[in-house]
């Protein structure tokens, strides 16, 4: 008794449909992608908070001013392109941070894990729209679309090398501090805060 | 068991390192925490006011006064004295213009002092974006038949950490309605910059109900939502409100435009002809005389013409298709006989015009000489004649032949079977009479002119020589017209004699035409 044809009987019918609603989804996944990443950074925010009670009072000495970059605290809405841009080297360089602190922190694991696995989603979405987003703009035949895109990508890249800069001391600060737990602490806040502007920029993007 | 040669000896100074770590492990577990036991402190808005609060967990510490100190994570500054919370006995502070950025993680210190010597000292850290509970606002409502306004208390400068967009996406305001088990939310916008009270109306409420609203601040970021004590009102019902009116207002309107797109279309279409309106209503309607229609009295005299009939004596012949002679019968009943000796039987014809000018009078021809009163025979269909005669002012676009019959003697037709023979239609009452035999008379006291009757001459002549005849007779019309029997009092062209003599079976040469009988 053959059962295979019938199971897959069974399964091509779901699969057809979710097959039929995929390009639909991709589609439309880029285009709400600000809801995506506002609902992530949001559980990540909180899953920081959790992460540890309450800050040493011993670490206070040891904490530095990483200082962010001023277009994350501004509070003028974004572009999307910028927005998507900026998002995408937040997830990259948190993600490796996080990387780092699977075997040198004292921070509860499973709440590590959480922010790994959301912030790997990030960085998976935000390369497929930028994929999509490519696609479109060879397809486009406007020169002077590409000259505003081209000034448009000069001010992204100063935009996203002032947040991998922030990032990296951060990066630095750990390997100075040795990874102690003061600085994880530190480190800990530091993100908490990048995260809650990363929120806010979700926000302002959804007034404009 | 012997050791063998090849076994390292654990030297003392090999765990030296271990006691080390292990020392520092515990000394460094012992280490407080920013969270002391020793107090609990606590941040959160009241009345849009960010308030630090510290409670001591252990009482029997009771210190004099505090002194509040702080720093942030960001920056790499000292403990900063809070000035107006220095040396205070409260055991809060107010930091909404200290502390004015919401993400950032702030640390305070409380410094618990019982004259110079300090008994206790509390440190915490606050990131406000998820650590501050904020307190419901203060409010009130106003109740109205259906609807009720609730005045969310603002203050006029919203302090700047919660500037911008804090309260339009962190704290959206929402206003419970509950009647009884039904809760109903409410979510008013608020926009960036509020500037005093804020009023949200709720409205299509039930009147005579009682309703409770209750007020909270629900965000995410802020941690529990904190409700509002309950306020309740009881709608009344009946009372006027400004909508109420506006709609009656309207209603009215709407009416009136109504009743005058309605009139003016009549108006138009009377114009054009296309529906005739009618002047000449019927008794019923005819509110000219409303005394009269109020008290049902009689019409004034002057509009009725009256019409005497003087009775001849004559027997009643009733033909039987036989052509033999036959002698005169004295069955009917004698008319009542009038001073003059004539037998009265007026005949009353209503007139619906003025008609007591024109009335004429046939008393002028009675002749005092007839005295048959007890012998003379009623004309059996001789009647009091109620008929009514329309009003000389005929309707503008109906000329219409049964106004003109109506104006004219009805048809009577003559019936050669019986000379009694009365047709009653409507409200006119038509009976035949023989003018052989009778004298018509219609009573006019205002009139000088005595009313000339050629046609009445005329048919005189023709009696003497006819037979007798059978004519449909009607009270004489009103204005303008002149009844075709009056006679001026000397000139009374019907001897009764040559009345009398005349037999009632042969046709008359008159000439009936529409209605009317013309000798």
């Amino acid at each position: 008794m053959n059962t295979k044809p019938d199971v897959i009987q069974k399964c091509l019918w779901p699969a057809c449909l979710v097959g039929l609603f995929i390009p639909g989804a991709l589609s439309l996944h880029c285009n709400l992608l600000h809801l995506h990443l506002r609902e992530v950074t949001w559980q990540n925010l909180r899953l920081l908070n959790s992460m540890s009670n309450s800050f040493p009072v011993e670490c206070l000495r040891e904490t530095r001013a990483f200082e962010l970059p001023q277009d994350i605290q501004s509070h003028t809405p974004p572009g999307k392109r910028y927005l998507k841009e900026a998002f995408y080297e937040m997830s990259t360089q948190a993600f490796n941070i996080f990387r780092e602190s699977t075997t040198k922190s004292t921070w509860k694991k499973k709440y590590l894990k959480q922010i790994q696995i959301r912030l790997d989603w990030q960085m998976h979405h935000l390369e497929k729209c930028f994929e999509e987003e490519e696609k479109g703009k060879e397809d486009s035949k406007q020169m002077e679309e590409d000259g505003m895109d081209f000034s448009g990508a000069m001010v992204s890249q100063v935009s996203s090398l002032e947040l991998r800069r922030y990032f990296y001391r951060m990066y630095n600060f750990l390997k100075d501090k040795k990874y102690s737990h003061c600085a994880w602490e530190i480190i800990r806040v530091e993100l908490r805060r990048c995260f809650y502007y990363f929120y806010k920029l979700t926000l302002l993007l959804r007034k404009k | 068991m012997l050791w063998s040669q090849n076994t390292s000896w654990i030297r003392p100074r090999d765990l030296y390192p271990v006691v080390y770590i292990g020392l520092m492990v515990g000394v460094v577990s012992a280490w407080p925490d920013l969270s002391d036991e020793s107090c609990t402190l606590k941040v959160t808005f009241r009345s849009f006011r960010l308030i630090l609060s510290w409670e001591l967990k252990n009482h029997s510490i009771a210190p004099t006064h505090y002194t509040l100190w702080y720093t942030v994570m960001s920056k790499p500054d000292d403990m900063k004295i809070v000035e107006h919370c220095s040396n205070i006995t409260a055991s809060f502070c107010d930091l909404t213009d200290v502390w004015e950025v919401l993400p950032e993680t702030y640390i305070p210190r409380v410094d618990g002092f019982r004259g110079n010597t300090m008994l206790v000292s509390c440190i915490s850290d606050f990131f406000l974006a998820t650590h501050v509970s904020l307190e419901p606002p203060d409010f009130d409502i106003v109740g109205s038949t259906n609807h009720i306004n609730v005045i969310v208390k603002f203050p006029p400068v919203i302090p700047k950490i919660l500037n911008g967009e804090i309260l339009q996406h962190y704290l959206p305001l929402v206003i419970e309605e509950q009647s009884g088990k039904i809760v109903k939310k409410h979510h008013p916008k608020l926009n960036g910059n509020i500037i005093g009270n804020v009023t949200y109306v709720i409205d299509k409420l039930i009147p005579n109900t009682n309703y409770c609203v209750s007020v909270y601040f629900k965000s995410k970021v802020m941690g529990a939502i904190n409700r509002s004590p309950v306020k309740c009102t009881f709608l009344q019902p009946g009372q006027e409100t400004e909508s109420s009116e506006s709609a009656k207002i309207g209603g009215i309107i709407v009416m009136f435009l109504i009743a005058a797109v309605f009139i003016s279309t009549i108006l138009i279409l009377k114009r054009v002809g296309y529906i005739c309106l009618r002047n000449d209503f019927p008794k019923v309607l005819n509110f000219n005389n409303l005394s009269s229609w109020v008290f049902l009295e009689r019409p004034p005299l002057e509009t009725v013409a009256f019409v005497e009939v003087i009775h001849v004596n004559r027997k009643k012949k009733v033909w039987d298709y036989n052509y033999d002679d036959e002698s005169d019968s004295n069955e009917e009943v004698a008319p009542p006989v009038s001073g003059g000796g004539y037998t009265m039987h007026g005949l009353t014809g209503r007139l619906l015009g003025p008609a007591s000018a024109s009335s004429a009078t046939l008393e002028d021809c009675i002749q005092p000489d007839a005295e048959e009163p007890d012998q003379s025979e009623p004309e059996a269909d001789t009647e009091r004649l109620m008929a009514a005669w329309p009003s000389p002012e005929q309707s503008e676009c109906c000329k219409s032949g049964a106004y003109k019959e109506r104006g004219r003697l009805p048809q009577d037709p003559v019936s050669e079977d019986d000379d009694s023979f009365t047709e009653e239609s409507g409200d006119k009452i038509t009976f035949n009479v023989n003018l052989n035999s009778v004298f018509v008379r219609i009573p006019d006291d205002d009139s000088e002119v005595p009313p000339t009757s050629p046609s009445f001459l005329e048919e005189t002549a023709n009696l003497e020589d006819s037979d007798e005849t059978e004519i449909s007779f009607l009270a004489a019309s009103g204005e303008g017209t002149q009844p075709p029997f009056a006679s001026p009092s000397a000139e009374c062209p019907w001897p009764e004699d040559a009345l009398s003599d005349k037999s009632d079976s042969s046709e008359s040469d008159a000439d009936i035409r529409d209605g009317y009988i013309m000798r």
